[in-house]
Order: C-alpha cells, then structure tokens, then sequence
C-alpha cells in the first residue's frame, strides 16, 4: 500500500514539472492580440509637447500625436476614441513602455540610437528638427550670437540637449527642465533667453506672441525623426505598428494621414513616394 | 543592469546632487526654524493684529502644497525684476512653507513653559526679548527638538521638487540618468537609497542633540 502511494505521488509531481515546463515553454501572447482582445489602445505620452500632445484650452488632450493614435484605433477597432492615454514627463515614459503598463508611446519622441537599445521604435511618423526660439528682448539673431557668456538657454534633461548646447553654444549657461512648456516658461518669465525644442514645438510658441518671441533660420539639427516607441522582443506587435506607418507616410492611409499633418501644420506632408508628383 | 554594477558606473554622477540635496536641504532648514522663531515672536509680542497676521499666514502655507511657491517664486519674481538664482528661489519657498509648521512647533512647546517663570523674570527686570531669549528660547527648542528633526526631514524629501525648477540635486539627477539610459528603475532605486542615507544621517544628528540637552538640564 505504502509504495502504491509512493508512485503516486511521484505521478503527480511528474504530471505538475510537465504543465510546468510546457507553460514555460509557450510561445507569449503578443500585444497585438492582447490589445484586440481588451478592444482598447494604452498610449503612454507627454502633454506638454504642442503641437504633438498638449491639452487644449478645454482641457482635452490634443495634438498630432494623438491624432495618429486615433488613426491607429481606428485602423484596429473602427472607432478612434478607443484609446486610453497615461499622461507622464519626459523620464516616465522609459518605465511606463518597460513595466508592460502601456502598449505604445508617443508626444514628439525623437529616435536616437542609445535610446533603442531600451526601447524598440517603428519607423518615423514625421520629420522633425531642432531649433531655437528667442525672446526679441534678448536681441539674439543668429546662433553665434547665442554663444555667449551673458545668455542662458532652457534644456530639456536629455542627453542630447546637453551634448547640442556643447557643441552650439558651449559659452552660454543652460537651466534643465523635465517638461517643454516649464522651458517656455522659462523664457516667458525672463529666467532664460532661449531655449532649443524640435522645430514644430517652436513654431507653436513662437505663434503664441510673435511680438515677444521668434525662431532663429538656422536650425541645429535639421533632420530628426519621432517615432512610435514600445516594449522591445514582440515582433507581431513592432510588426504591425510599423507596417501601419508605413501605409499612413507611404501608402494606402496617406489621405488620412495628410489630412491630420494639414490640420496642425497648415502645409501638405512630404510626398507618398519621391517619385510621384502630387 | 545590476545594482552595483550600474552603480559603478553612474555613482559618481550622482554626487553632484547629493551634494546640492544636502546643502538646500541645510540651508532651508535653518532658515525655516529662524523664520519659525520670527514668527513666535510676533505671536508674543502680544498685539492682536500680529498674531492676526501670523494666523493667516500660516493658515495659507499650511494649506497650499509647496510646489506652487516655487514655482510662483522661480518664475513670477523676474517678472518684478528679481532674477534670483533656482535654487535660492527653491530654498526661500521651502523657508516659507516650514517656517509656518515650526512657528506652530515652537508655540505648541512655548505653552508647556510655566507661568511662574514669566512671573520671576519679571521680577527680575528682564526685559521681554531678553526674557525671550534667555528663558523661552532655550527651552522651547529643547522641547520641540524631535518634532523640529520630523520637520527637517521633511524639508529634505522636499528638495526632491526642486527639480522642477533646473535645480541640481538628486531627483534630477535621476531624471537626467534616465533619460540617458533608459533605464529608470537603477536610476531611482539608487536615489532612494541616497535619500534613506541623508534621512538616517539627519534623525542620527537631532537623537544625539536630543540626548545631549537632556543630560545638560
């Protein structure tokens, strides 16, 4: 009896260790399934960055941004209010793709190479740039100007704002912000003469007063690229993201696409393809 | 990355802001249990439109959350012409706020000293700020001494909003390491073990303080 009960036992636990290795050994459920399942998107951003996400005056979250995640709910459940956001500053939205609480991020988030090996990126959504916005007071016409001791300039804590100031304008002191509008702030209230931002950020300040304010012509990095960002290693998932730019920058959605870009730029967006006249 | 590993590499970055935390943290703490005692004083001076006038004052700052002083200060005063540096601005806004939260420390402690001291230091000529400051001072800051090491405290988790304003201390440095490297957690976790250090420090300061003018009494 003793030894029946033994090898029962010895049953069971060999019957558990093999549920246990085959769960272990399933393939993990993507995002894309995931997301279609729960009939929502979770979009971590910024709501600071306008023209990309910021809030309106009736305090909605709005931007380009955040139009194209609508285009994305409405590509993946036919209705583009099926999208929760998670308003976060600038450091929160590394954590907020890692710890799984959202499925994508955006709010004017520029590509960078250190920055993906943390977090996977699609394909850009928009062409961007950095430039310089200065209050007229200031008298700064030119980035040489910029280079000296007597002017402070706002950052934002990445990296590259920093190695950017270094480089443009080592002789000018520099205050760090976490949010674009505390930058504006900042030059609003005197506290620094200009700051640096991508150059739609800049334009829309600048168009706030352009008695008070104005972007210098010569920008410090005229190319950029803002993408999509998410938890790397869900190849579906990246997969489908990525295919979904493409379709809005080069294909099938460029209408929609171009009808967003026209609604916060004023201007068409850079043609389908070089190629094809528009 | 591992802890120690991230440590290694990043640990002395963080200096920088161990150092700014520390210093802010000291300087506003000095300030507020000065600014604290001012305001006892104008309590017992005894005319009713300064207490009066205290009152509401503290009614305001205990009431508001911190971080609109300091933003109010940082980026309202060079509107009127007072272009103070970042952290001075910081430090002023958290003076103000605890200053309120000591002056009520201090007054709370001021009611435990008996009557009939007041009763011999009249007797005596003194006059009431020497009066204040031979009789009342000495005791009331021995009485209120563990409660001033909460307040210091908090005065020191405090500085962590300081970042808001570009002020060096350890939050931002934890932002700037993140937004480096993505890698938040190591970032933050490493912050926190840095705050837990200068809490540990400060509440080690005030016991031995504490302890010390027991045994002199």
């Amino acid at each position: 009896m003793r030894w029946r009960s033994v090898r029962s036992a010895i049953a069971a636990a060999a019957l558990v260790l093999s549920g246990l290795i085959a769960t272990a050994g399933a393939e993990e459920k993507s995002r894309l399934d995931i997301v279609l399942e729960r009939g929502k998107l979770i979009v971590v951003t910024m709501s600071t960055v306008p023209p990309f996400a910021f809030t309106d005056d009736k305090g909605q979250l709005v931007g380009f941004d955040i139009d194209i995640v609508r285009l994305l709910a409405q590509a993946l459940f036919k209705d583009p209010n099926r999208v929760e956001f998670v308003i976060v500053t600038a450091e929160g939205r590394w954590p907020a793709i890692e710890s799984g609480r959202a499925d994508l991020g955006v709010g004017g988030t520029t590509v960078y190479p250190d920055r993906a090996i943390r977090v996977a990126f699609t394909r850009p959504f928009i062409d961007s740039g950095i430039s310089i916005l200065v209050s007229k007071k200031s008298g700064i016409k030119s980035l040489s100007d910029l280079n000296q001791e007597k002017y402070t300039v706002a950052n934002l804590n990445n990296p590259q704002m920093a190695e950017r100031a270094k480089r443009f304008f080592p002789k000018a002191k520099v205050l760090t912000f976490d949010t674009p509008s505390a930058q504006f702030l900042a030059v609003r209230s005197g506290r620094a003469h200009a700051l640096q931002i991508d150059t739609p950020t800049a334009d829309y300040f600048a168009a706030q007063s352009k008695d008070e304010f104005e972007v210098l012509p010569q920008m410090l990095t005229a190319s950029q690229n803002n993408a999509i960002y998410l938890k790397p290693g869900d190849f579906k998932w990246w997969l489908w993201l990525d295919t979904a730019v493409a379709e809005m920058r080069t294909g099938s959605w460029y209408p929609q696409y171009s009808d967003v870009y026209r609604k916060w730029f004023g201007k068409n967006p850079p043609p389908q393809k070089f190629y094809l006249q528009q | 990355m591992r802890l120690t590993s991230w440590f290694a590499t990043y640990g002395p970055s963080y200096l920088n802001g161990l150092v700014g935390t520390a210093l802010t943290a000291l300087g506003a703490s000095i300030g507020a249990i000065l600014w604290g005692c001012g305001l006892l004083l104008v309590r017992l001076a005894g005319r009713r439109w300064g207490s009066g006038v205290v009152d509401a004052y503290v009614q305001v700052f205990r009431n508001t959350p911190v971080l609109l002083p300091i933003y109010l200060i940082y980026f309202g005063f060079p509107l009127v012409g007072l272009s103070w540096p970042a952290v001075v601005c910081g430090g002023l806004a958290l003076v103000l706020q605890n200053g309120a939260y000591v002056s009520e420390i201090l007054r709370g402690s001021f009611k435990a000293i008996e009557r009939v001291q007041f009763d011999a230091a009249r007797s005596l000529g003194l006059s009431p700020w020497n009066t204040f400051r031979k009789i009342v001072l000495p005791q009331v800051l021995v009485y209120s001494l563990p409660a001033l090491g909460n307040q210091v405290i908090l005065v020191l988790k405090d500085t962590s909003l300081l970042s808001a304003i570009a002020v060096t201390e350890l939050t931002m440095q934890a932002k700037l390491l993140t937004e480096q490297t993505g890698a938040a957690y190591e970032a933050f976790l490493v912050v926190a073990l840095l705050y837990l250090a200068l809490v540990f420090g400060a509440e080690l300061a005030f016991r031995t303080a504490h302890r010390a003018l027991h045994w002199s009494r």
